[in-house]
């Protein structure tokens, strides 16, 4: 008789398990879901914009210091979703490798070389024991000079996608079913539909109306391709564009 | 290649002389999206579904069925990531054949060192083996060729075959339709329809993946346009 689950080790490590899974893998998913938070990403006809919730756990942390909106280069941006330990190795090592893409190469890496190579790395750890998967799902936004904006999504299992809308963290599933409904015929939305329809996303999802210092918005625009962080007052001209749209 | 702390092997016999790390693989290949591929007297031709987690996903940003070099092109059945693994792998050496020998690989040279790589994932420490099944096609000097190589890293050169969900269906319905004598274009038909059997939902040109080489020994990716055409033939 043959010996069935691995010696039992196949829920420690990355091994398969006898219906072919990787546990591990799915439990680096859980992680991601574990940490609290949902994160949406939308893509319009000139921009992308992702947003996610901010929460600060203690009155007396310093709120500007818990983001999960990391520019990566000046015109990349990335929002991690998940462990934010683990997040901030991974940003670490995507800015090391775009510096270096930008010094062997001499042009900007795209949006979808950062995707792969993020996607890649996530690989590595999915077939080697010796590190676990990290707890992280990825959404990259940039915008390629050839196909335009552009939004990736990549997860522990290394797997990548581009997305026309995207979600991750605890209530994804609930988002992605809201995105698919908004985003059915294809619509071409602009800059501040783009920024409307991710925001208004997220409350529906969560069910909740926000005040603009409890989520993040980050952006990309064809007309100014540079990864920007919006400003609460910003946050608060969209939620009240939304309110009166309602 | 292995891991310094891990310099043990993960898959090692079960008591029965298994490898059972091998069989789960297996199974993980099994249970992946329906892939296939035909060889005909002029040509080979890969298909595979593309079934895409959400209607979200931009379709043009995947693309299953991968060049290796120009005559010689893969598709596979299993984990998406592993793929692009042993894709990267295999360029890399068709490229260093070329630049040794000023010529360009034969078909059973890349699938043997393909195959090589895949079975030290067996047999070194800290590593799985690949959740992956290819298939690859190519047209050399010896004309069209079609080879499936395992996660064991144990290959075989194929008239037809199928791999993923709907394996044996697949297997069933190319046993039939297969002739030594088909065409490419009948080849095109017949792996259509064999996807079409275990197909669910509305077979289109953004659901499935074709590629094809001829005796111009050019390897390419049908575009959407190009597959619904077959599509339409088929009708």
């Amino acid at each position: 008789m043959s010996r069935g689950s691995g010696g039992g080790y196949d829920r420690h490590i990355t091994i398969f398990s006898p219906e072919g899974r990787l546990f591990q893998v799915e439990y680096a998913f859980k992680a991601v879901k574990a940490a609290g938070i949902t994160s949406i990403g939308v893509r319009g006809k000139d921009s992308v914009c992702v947003v996610t919730q901010k929460k600060v756990p203690d009155k007396l942390l310093d709120q500007t210091s818990v983001t999960h909106l990391f520019p990566i280069t000046k015109y990349l941006g990335l929002l991690a979703t998940g462990t934010t330990a683990d997040a901030r190795t991974l940003v670490q090592q995507a800015r090391n490798e775009a510096a270096e893409f930008r010094f062997r190469y001499g042009y900007e890496m795209p949006v979808d070389v950062l995707a792969k190579w993020i996607a890649d790395k996530s690989q590595v750890y999915t077939q080697h024991a010796y590190m676990r998967p990290l707890g992280v799902v990825a959404m990259i936004l940039g915008i390629d000079d050839e196909k335009g904006p552009q939004l990736f999504k990549c997860d522990p299992a290394g797997h990548f996608f581009g997305h026309k809308a995207a979600s991750a963290g605890s209530k994804d599933q609930e988002a992605i079913n809201i995105l698919e409904k908004k985003m059915k015929n294809d619509p071409a939305f602009s800059f501040e539909e783009t920024v409307q329809t991710a925001i208004s996303a997220l409350q529906s999802v969560l069910q909740e109306d926000f005040k603009a210092n409890e989520i993040e918005v980050g952006v990309v625009r064809k007309e100014n391709p540079v990864f920007r962080v919006l400003s609460t007052d910003e946050i608060d001209e969209h939620l009240t564009a939304i309110s009166e749209r309602d | 290649m292995g891991d310094s702390q891990y310099s043990f092997s993960l898959t090692t016999f079960s008591p029965s002389g298994k490898l059972v790390q091998i069989e789960h693989a297996l199974t993980a290949v099994a249970s992946g999206q329906t892939s296939l591929g035909i060889k005909a007297a002029n040509g080979v031709v890969i298909a595979t579904e593309k079934k895409l987690p959400s209607i979200l996903v931009d379709e043009t940003s995947v693309q299953k069925i991968q060049i290796l070099t120009p005559n010689i092109g893969v598709v596979y059945s299993g984990m998406g990531p592993d793929f692009r693994v042993l894709v990267r792998k295999s360029r890399k050496q068709a490229e260093q054949y070329h630049r040794l020998y000023k010529e360009p690989i034969p078909v059973t040279q890349l699938v043997r060192e393909t195959a090589a790589v895949m079975q030290e994932f067996t047999q070194s420490g800290g590593v799985r083996p690949f959740g992956v099944s290819l298939l690859v096609a190519g047209f050399d000097d010896k004309g069209p060729q079609l080879y499936q190589v395992d996660p064991s890293g144990s290959y075989f050169s194929w008239k037809a075959s199928a791999m993923g969900k709907n394996v044996s269906n697949a297997k069933t319905f190319l046993e039939k339709r297969y002739t030594d004598d088909m065409e490419l274009d009948d080849a095109v038909h017949t792996a259509i329809l064999t996807l079409k059997e275990g197909f669910e939902g509305q077979i289109s040109g953004k659901n499935i993946e074709i590629g094809i080489i001829g005796t111009d020994r050019k390897f390419r990716v049908l575009t959407p346009a190009e597959i619904k055409d077959f599509l339409d033939e088929v009708e």
